[in-house]
């Protein structure tokens, strides 16, 4: 029982990081219809801001997620004027932005290679190593603090989509953009700040990753298929779903691992998305597939 | 004649595609029914959408309280006193009732007169109030219409244009649209609307405007628009008019 506790606990803890992760890939998805492949491979760019945070000044990475939010933030608005704007019309935009975010990925990835090399990193500030103990149970002190955290954030990014204006008019250009126009919202504006928004997110995910994962530039190609389970799970642009999709199948993956084996942990996320793209597209809390 | 919108002979079309509209007017009282009619592709829907400001107008003249509307964009003709209700999908399907009237006040500024706004229209549309909180989406096709319609009401705009207001719903739900469209231009609000049931529509209008090919045939009091045998003729080729 105690095992089966301590499972649940790890999955729940490295699930709510996840969420985070997955979170600016749906807003980006929910609002835009853009498939952005160059998501994790942004979330190691916010993850080396840290680490040269902690590397270069001592500042503790936590303490770091605010600038790596805002330079990410910053880079997504150059990112969507530069690339993405001008694509907006095309009737083929989803499918057009599943290539252009590909080749960005691999930009993303070679220019943060030529920078900083291709050795594996890893934040080691003092809770990284340490842990609660609680009777015969042990959490970790960095994946708890990296899941709380990701939860508060996606809390305070809810609050916001829900009760303020901005969010209204996010939601809305979401969920019609047309009849969004229509009633007064600035469309446009509304598309550079969701991205900018779920860019800063992959930002301030990456700080919270770079003392959980040990990361370099390629990893990032393995957070895809476990991020885009994740939001298809979801429901392709639910935060909420996002959200349960990543807590659920990060707990079923802590439970692979454990009883099964380590590569099978893994392995989960990619049975996953090909389960449920076979049974149910249109994942948890998403409607009939909509995605053409 | 003192008209509150008029439009005359104005070209439009999508992106630098060729003209859809050419030659296309009308005139648009206060606190009336208008109607706009023609065959499917006609350019009813571009008639309107070129009004609001979602489409370019090349040529001719949109005069607006007398003053032109040309070139300016979607939410300044809104401001000015003119809202749209597209096709079909005019709601936030997974907003509620609440927040979708919420979002038909977006361009006011002061939130305690939006709310204030909005209670009132709950007040006065009791299946809505019932609703409040339920996901748009959820509601029935007249619901969701009414919906659509009053959440129009909400910014109190000179005219409002709807764009098949009808489709897809049952005969009687159709003429509950229509008393409601009624009770609206009877406390002022002008009334635009595009109907593909030309007899239903001209019905229930004061004035008639016939589109085909991208040009207004006539326009004239629904009456007289009616019985023209000219309505008869280009009903009888593809489209019958009940
Ligand atoms: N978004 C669009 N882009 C290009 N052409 C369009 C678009 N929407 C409509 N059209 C064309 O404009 C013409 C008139 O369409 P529309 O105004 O929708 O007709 P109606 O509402 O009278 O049925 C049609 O030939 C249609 O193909
Ligand atoms: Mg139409």
């Amino acid at each position: 029982m105690t095992d089966i506790i301590q499972i649940l606990i790890l999955g729940l803890a490295l699930g709510g990081v996840i969420a985070l992760m997955g979170s600016g890939l749906a807003l980006v998805f929910g609002v835009m219809r853009i498939v952005n492949l160059a998501h994790p491979s942004l979330i190691i760019a916010g993850a080396y801001i840290a680490y040269w945070g902690a590397k270069l000044t001592g500042i503790d990475p936590i303490v770091m997620l605010p600038v790596a939010a805002a330079i990410m933030a910053g880079i997504g608005v150059l990112m969507y004027r530069l690339v993405f704007e001008r694509e907006a019309r095309n009737a083929k935009y989803s499918e057009m932005t599943v290539l252009l975010t590909f080749a960005l990925a691999m930009i993303v990835e070679g220019v943060l290679g030529g920078l900083f090399t291709n050795t594996q990193r890893v934040t080691s500030p003092g809770y990284a190593t340490d842990a609660f103990f609680l009777g015969d149970l042990f959490i970790p002190k960095g994946q708890l603090y990296a899941g709380l955290i990701s939860l508060v954030i996606i809390g305070a990014l809810s609050l916001f989509l829900k009760y303020s204006r901005l969010g209204y008019a996010i939601r809305a250009t979401t969920q019609n953009r047309e009849a969004a126009e229509l009633l007064g919202v600035n469309v446009n504006l509304i598309s550079v700040l969701a991205f900018a928004i779920g860019i800063g997110l992959a930002g301030a995910a990456g700080s919270l990753v770079s003392f959980v994962f040990s990361f370099f530039p390629a990893k990032h190609w393995e957070w895809i298929a476990m991020l885009m389970s994740v939001v298809v799970l979801g429901g392709m642009g639910s935060i909420l779903g996002t959200v349960v999709a990543a807590l659920l199948l990060s707990v079923i993956a802590a439970f692979v691992g454990t009883w099964v084996g380590a590569t099978w942990s893994t392995m989960t996320f990619f049975l996953a998305l090909f389960v449920i793209l076979l049974i149910r597209p249109q994942g948890l809390f998403g409607e009939k597939p909509e995605m053409a | 004649m003192s008209e509150l919108l008029q439009v005359t002979n104005i070209t439009a079309g999508y992106g630098d595609g060729p003209a859809i509209l050419d030659g296309a007017h009308l005139t648009v009282e206060p606190g009336k029914v208008h109607c706009i009619i023609g065959p499917n592709g006609a350019g009813k829907s571009t008639l309107l959408k070129a009004i609001c400001g979602m489409l370019t107008i090349r040529k001719g003249d949109v005069v607006f309280k007398g003053k032109r509307l040309n070139g300016l964009r979607p939410d300044q003709i809104l401001r000015a006193g003119i809202c749209f209700v597209p096709q079909e999908r005019a709601l936030f399907p997974k907003m509620t009732v609440r927040e979708n009237l919420r979002m038909g006040g977006f361009v006011l500024d002061d939130q305690r007169e939006l709310e204030r706004r909005i209670g009132e229209i709950l007040e006065r549309f009791p299946i809505l109030k019932e609703r409040a909180d339920q996901q748009a989406g959820t509601m029935s096709g007249g619901q969701q219409q009414t919906l659509a319609m009053a959440r129009t009401l909400i910014i109190k705009p000179d005219i409002v244009m709807l764009d098949e207001p009808s489709l897809g719903l049952a005969p009687k739900v159709v003429q509950e649209m229509f008393d409601i469209m009624k009770m609206m231009s009877a406390e002022g609000v002008t009334v635009l609307l595009v109907e593909q049931n030309a007899l239903i529509g001209l019905k229930n209008s004061d004035w008639g405007v016939v589109l085909d090919l991208g040009r207004t045939l006539f326009e004239g009091p629904a009456s007289t628009v009616l019985s023209d045998p000219r309505i008869q003729e280009l009903y009888l080729g593809g489209k019958k008019a009940a």
